[in-house]
């Protein structure tokens, strides 16, 4: 399955610049692991200590959602997810 | 018909009369309402060399033209005094439900003056405004003096008021409204001296507007949007609870009063964490976002006890800043400074600067009333804050803020107080983000994580270490805050769900006021409001050797702190330079005249230039 992953600016340091790379994946959790394939550290970037994914990210699909999805969704070809920051300050 | 009353409250309590005037319309044209109006208050009404605590200071508690309204996250209050921890002008701005009814009330501000002699409060019906007697109210807790006003004057009674904190003179102390709180720098502090204890309100609404219809349609449209935004929904789950984990993995949370950027554990008091024991939402008038977070603890030590909060800040200050996992404490800890009055930020970082000269052995058990200081104790912080509000033992000394404190106990303390003009730094490492460390330093309230914030740099948009080319963005920031604080619209965008282009258009169908309705002309509030702080301060004494950093930021390498290990701020003067330049001051920091007249601030120019000369 293809997908395109559209990113924000603070991922786009361990993605080398790359603003909205395709990559493989059956479920939107096996996105970040063929982005760590691609770009070796992006996924230390996104996930804490634990392996969870960092609340200052939150992970849609075809920016349509009302709700960010769980990594276990399955994905069609095509589909866009999109990764957005919510580092505003607090 | 207007959102604007166009009245205020003026209370002297050294007469204890009170009259209602009018607000000049030239005035609300010029600074809109909230901060601006009440910098443009203090700025004409307070003579330079005022001593904070007496009858001669003032507290400015004004509203913005949207508040009251039906659109979302524009009904706080601003809280503008000299403050007695800095010495500069003060500005805060306050959630919560009490400005909105005293609007509906038919005022948009008070303004405190002179000092009682002895406990007061103020209760506004519509039969008037009374100061009534508050001895019996003195000494209680922020929330018994809520209860015991409602018991009194209704349970829709609208309260302000301070804690033993402020009643005590503890230089950070706050006022409280419901659970939410404003007032850092002091605000609290100084209505003790003045010996008010509280505001109470019994009044409702709704408020007439220029164009109701219009007004109607656009909120409907924003707060459809708002149903979908996924940062409104970020903070309705979690608050700003969510920042802590991604900021502590960047070296932006700082550790053991700034000595490090890494907490062993920090996901013990994480958002998730923080989640599991989230009992329901809370917030202010007219928010759909709620994002204050109620919390009980269940079981341990502090079993049973139940904040709203802690936010990301006070999960730094009393957790991280301390080595403190211990969410049951921090819980406690968030109550415990609420109902007794304490700015979370100052009080956390106050004892992290005592915990700091324990481990460095400058204090021993012998300074600490017995406590020991060690990292990560959380039983000896919970107890030193009830020392700290009652001005008990150490606790009095801490209560001083942490720059009088190390000049008072000398022995090099003076390197560990972690503050900026006299106000404690928060929750921001500026070695790991370069441009809030620049804005931290040039704020004109001191240390304040609320006086505009870099979104490029925290976004990832702009590296956050480099030291050049931050100064106009820092200076923007700024400027955007201002206007955000003169408005009042909630400094967290995403839960107002407003652009500048809608805001201009509320503010015109609110007030009738059409100047408001170009974005670029309520912008320039922003800056004008900006400039006459800065002049404000400079009667007082203040320039440029006074936007500084601490030493520490200037000098050791930041330790384990991820991609900011080893980081020293060292270009600070060249970003001064920038952002003097972008804001059109001298580069010792003072507006110039060709500034001032720009902004309208020719009345002013006299006054600094005779201070300059």
């Amino acid at each position: 399955m293809s997908v395109r992953v559209k990113l924000p600016p603070i991922l786009r340091e361990p993605s080398g610049g790359v603003g909205a790379p395709e990559v493989a994946g059956r479920t939107a959790g096996e996105c970040p692991e063929s982005l760590e394939k691609r770009f070796p550290g992006f996924k230390e970037v996104l996930f804490d200590r634990q392996g969870n994914l960092l609340r200052i990210f939150g992970i849609y699909l075809n920016a349509d959602g009302l709700r960010p999805i769980e990594l276990d969704i399955k994905l069609r070809d095509g589909d866009e997810i999109v990764i957005s920051n919510f580092l505003m300050g607090g | 018909m207007s959102s604007y009353n166009g009245k205020l409250i003026r209370l002297n309590l050294t007469t204890g009369k009170s009259q209602v005037e009018e607000i000049p319309q030239a005035w609300l044209k010029d600074f809109l309402g909230g901060r601006g109006l009440g910098v443009k208050y203090l700025y004409e009404e307070l003579k330079p060399g005022v001593e904070p605590l007496s009858a001669d200071n003032k507290v400015i508690m004004m509203m913005g033209p949207l508040g009251a309204t039906t659109a979302m996250s524009v009904s706080r209050m601003a809280l503008v005094t000299k403050s007695p921890l800095t010495g500069a002008v003060s500005k805060s701005i306050m959630g919560g439900s009490f400005g909105a009814f005293l609007k509906f009330a038919g005022y948009d501000g008070i303004i405190v003056e002179g000092e009682s002699a002895k406990p007061v409060y103020l209760h506004i019906n519509k039969e008037g405004i009374h100061l009534l007697d508050a001895a019996e109210l003195w000494g209680l807790d922020t929330q018994q003096t809520h209860d015991k006003l409602r018991e009194k004057h209704g349970k829709a009674t609208q309260v302000a008021c301070i804690g033993p904190a402020g009643e005590n003179l503890v230089r950070y102390a706050v006022i409280i409204s419901n659970l939410r709180c404003g007032g850092r720098t002091g605000v609290g502090t100084v209505l003790g001296a003045k010996k008010i204890k509280a505001f109470a309100v019994n009044s409702s609404g709704p408020l007439s507007l220029h164009d109701a219809d219009g007004f109607k349609k656009l909120t409907k449209e924003i707060i459809e949007g708002l149903r979908t935004s996924p940062g409104r929904i970020k903070m309705s789950d979690f608050g700003t609870s969510f920042l802590t984990l991604g900021f502590e993995k960047v070296g932006i949370f700082p550790v053991k009063n700034f000595q490090e950027g890494h907490l062993e554990g920090v996901e013990k008091i994480g958002d998730e964490a923080m989640a599991e024991i989230k009992t329901k939402n809370d917030g202010c008038y007219g928010c759909m976002a709620k994002c204050g977070q109620v919390r009980e603890v269940s079981g341990g030590t502090y079993d049973g006890a139940t904040s709203e909060g802690p936010d990301y800040e006070t999960i730094w200050s009393l957790g991280g800043n301390l080595a403190n996992t211990d969410i049951g404490s921090l819980i406690a800890a968030d109550s415990l400074c609420d109902k007794l009055g304490m700015d979370t930020v100052s009080t956390g970082n106050s004892i992290g600067f005592a915990y700091e000269l324990f481990q460095r052995g400058i204090i021993t058990k012998e300074d600490t009333d017995g406590l020991e200081l060690n990292w990560g104790n959380h039983d000896s912080m919970i107890k030193l804050l009830p020392k700290i509000a009652n001005r008990e033992g150490f606790g009095k000394l801490l209560g001083e803020g942490t720059k009088r404190a190390a000049a008072h106990i000398g022995k090099g303390a003076e390197d560990y107080a972690i503050q900026i003009k006299g106000l404690e730094l928060p929750a921001y490492e500026p070695r790991a983000v370069k441009g809030y460390g620049l804005i931290l330093a040039t704020s004109n309230i001191g240390a304040s994580h609320m006086y505009g914030r870099p979104r490029d740099e925290l976004a990832g948009k702009k590296d956050k270490l480099t030291e050049v080319d931050k100064g106009q963005d820092a200076a923007s920031a700024e400027m955007s805050q201002a206007t955000q604080d003169s408005v009042i619209q909630c400094a967290f965008s995403p839960v107002t769900g407003f652009n500048a282009q809608q805001r201009s258009e509320l503010l015109v169908m609110a007030t009738g006021f059409k100047e408001f309705g170009d974005p670029a002309y309520v912008e320039k509030v922003g800056e004008r409001t900006l400039c006459l702080e800065r002049c404000f301060n400079v009667r007082e004494g203040f320039n440029r050797k006074d936007d500084t950093l601490p030493k520490r930021m200037r000098t050791e390498p930041l330790q384990n702190a991820g991609p900011a290990t080893g980081q020293v701020f060292k270009n600070l003067d060249g970003l001064l330079d920038e952002y003097y330049d972008a804001l059109g001051y001298t580069r010792n920091g003072i507006p110039s005249a060709e500034k001032l007249n720009q902004l309208g601030l020719g009345d002013v120019v006299k006054d600094i230039e005779k201070l300059t000369k």
